[in-house]
């Protein structure tokens, strides 16, 4: 069964390569696609994907959304303790200037106490200290900017310069790195009053402890990570038009290679009606055909990951791309079903075949 | 065991719907092959030969009467119980070669072969043989289109024989050949019946194949009709 499948593929390579490319091609887009949402969802809310917080107090009519919530901690830092559990979350946007060159970044300055659930650590460099040292630790796209340890970068608000000593991963957030730095160093530069917050964050879940900070900090509400992650400026409407393409696509594969297919079935009636008159069951018959659906869609996407592997590796740096293996296989899978589910279109076709249409039959 | 015919029609009826009246195209009729026994079928266009051959064939269910094959009464098998019998019992060949354009020559008869279930490497000599049997021994490896109408057809009888049928079915299988190719493409499925003790029916109009052929009958309303 599969020898037949394979040689009625090499015999009629002309009209297996076309639909083969059609499926790559597809296929190649939805890759690209899928890489090209993840990389933009990565830009805009990776740092919070990735943020071991559970929970986030945000108030009630900042529509979810982190930037639009502010709260004045002071009330709270009497009443309970941050032993208890809790951390401020404070995004403040400031602009770096590279100290002798012309880069500069709008960055996102995140005050945190180095020793919390908040801080995410380094992956080159060193970390920062609870001090009053302006220390930063940057994300480390901003490597790709020239940016070095040791490097000196200039705030005008502030006219202070600050030092990078380390570099983390997985730290953007709308589309703009983050830079921490030491609670005490950040209040040193007096560039927002004491004990704001825009949210308040819990590593994990805890009723309990989220009642108490409700009580005395009213006007907020508690929000899952995803939910604040949704929340994000943007991240919803990439997204769903994004997966809105892909969909498209997938449907469009459905329907391209059932029509194919069919179209093939069609024209082999005749030659089926001969088979099943020679004593080809429709098993035999619709496995052939199964078959064939299935070392096209295999080679097809086979050849539509090595294309997107290589178009990943010679995108220029700056392009939000991400190379998701798990997610390629996840659509690899889905474009695979797909495909044979419009190969049994045909097979309907194939098992309707009447073997007595054989007989009588001049060519 | 030995005088049991492989194929046995009786009291065989087919009816087709005409409008809001039947037709019937089979009328209460009875035949027989035995082996080695090459019986041809000839009559008029629309007299159903196609029918008769499909019914005998396993390819169509009679209304009444009953069709033993081997002894058995196929008549009223399932689809896929019928389409074994044609796999394993019965070789056809049809009016064109009806051949697997992507497949070569031996590997047309490998098909049937593996269909069955039966292929092994000792059936490639049985390939061999059958080809050769039928003149083809140098074309084994050639596509269809690269085969002459003949040699098609000398496949396609190859073919018919690769599963060791009791019964051997041609419909018309000359009508696109011309009369030299015709005497030898007959004269070869007469040789092959001999030489394998098979029984076969041939359904034509060519009045000077008859020859070859034991029995004679003529198809006319629906009645077989002894000629010779």
């Amino acid at each position: 069964m599969f020898a037949l499948a394979l040689k009625e593929i090499r015999f009629f390579k002309v009209k297996y390569t076309l639909i083969g490319f059609i499926l790559f091609l597809i296929a190649a887009l939805v890759f690209i696609v899928s890489g090209l949402a993840r990389g933009l969802a990565f830009d805009t809310a990776v740092a919070m994907e990735e943020m071991d917080a559970e929970r986030f107090y945000l108030e009630t009519d900042a529509d979810e959304q982190l930037v639009r919530s502010r709260f004045m901690l002071s009330d709270l830092e009497e009443e309970i303790d941050r032993e208890a559990g809790w951390e401020p979350l404070l995004l403040h946007r400031i602009r770096l200037d590279l100290v002798d060159s012309d880069f500069r970044e709008n960055v996102t300055l995140v005050p945190v106490d180095p020793d919390s659930f908040v801080y995410p650590g380094v992956v080159t460099g060193e970390s920062i200290e609870s001090s009053t040292d302006l220390y930063i630790v940057v994300d480390e796209s901003l490597q790709a900017d020239g940016v070095e340890v040791g490097d000196q970068l200039y705030n005008e608000e502030s006219e202070l310069q600050l030092t990078v000593v380390g570099f983390a991963e997985n730290q953007m957030y709308s589309h703009m790195p983050l830079a921490y730095i030491a609670e005490d160093a950040f209040a040193s530069m007096e560039i927002v009053p004491d004990s704001v917050a825009n949210a308040i964050l819990l590593q994990e879940s805890d009723e309990e402890l989220e009642a108490r900070i409700e009580n005395i900090i009213s006007g907020g509400n508690w929000l899952t990570k995803d939910a604040v992650v949704q929340a994000t400026p943007g991240y919803s409407a990439q997204q769903s038009s994004l997966m809105m393409m892909i969909a498209f696509l997938i449907i469009i594969a459905v329907f391209v290679l059932a029509s194919f297919f069919y179209i093939i079935t069609i024209q082999k009636i005749n030659q089926f009606g001969v088979l099943k008159a020679i004593g080809a069951k429709n098993s035999f018959l619709v496995g052939a055909t199964v078959l064939q659906v299935f070392s096209l869609a295999v080679i097809s996407i086979g050849v539509a990951i090595a294309f997107t592997v290589f178009v990943q590796m010679n995108l220029p740096p700056g392009m939000p791309f991400v190379f998701d293996l798990s997610l390629l296989f996840v659509y690899s899978g889905i474009l695979l079903t797909v495909s044979l589910l419009g190969a049994l279109l045909s097979s309907v076709k194939i098992v309707k075949v009447d073997p007595q249409q054989a007989m009588g039959r001049a060519e | 065991m030995t005088n049991q015919a492989p194929l046995e029609l009786a009291n065989i009826t087919k009816r087709y719907k005409d409008g809001d009246q039947y037709i019937e195209v089979i009328k209460d009729l009875s035949f027989h092959v035995h082996k080695g026994e090459f019986v041809a079928v000839i009559g008029p266009s629309g007299s159903g030969k196609s029918t008769f051959l499909s019914i005998a064939g396993a390819l169509l269910s009679p209304d009444e009467g009953k069709v033993l094959v081997n002894g058995e009464d196929i008549a009223t098998y399932p689809d896929k119980a019928k389409a074994d019998v044609r796999l394993r019992t019965i070789g056809y060949i049809f009016q064109s070669a009806n051949l697997v354009p992507y497949l070569r020559a031996k590997d047309q008869l490998k098909l049937v072969s593996e269909m069955a279930g039966k292929w092994s490497k000792t059936n490639e000599k049985r390939v061999k043989d059958l080809l050769n049997g039928v003149g083809l021994s140098s074309r084994n490896n050639h596509f269809p289109h690269q085969l002459s109408g003949g040699e098609k057809q000398r496949v396609a009888i190859a073919r018919a024989f690769m599963n060791e049928p009791d019964i051997i079915l041609a419909d018309e299988p000359t009508a696109n050949l011309d009369g030299d190719r015709s005497t030898e493409i007959v004269e070869l499925i007469a040789k092959e019946v001999k030489d394998k003790e098979k029984a076969a029916v041939m359904v034509t109009h060519d009045e000077n194949l008859l020859k070859y052929c034991d029995r004679i009958y003529r198809l006319a309303d629906g009645q077989l009709t002894l000629e010779k």
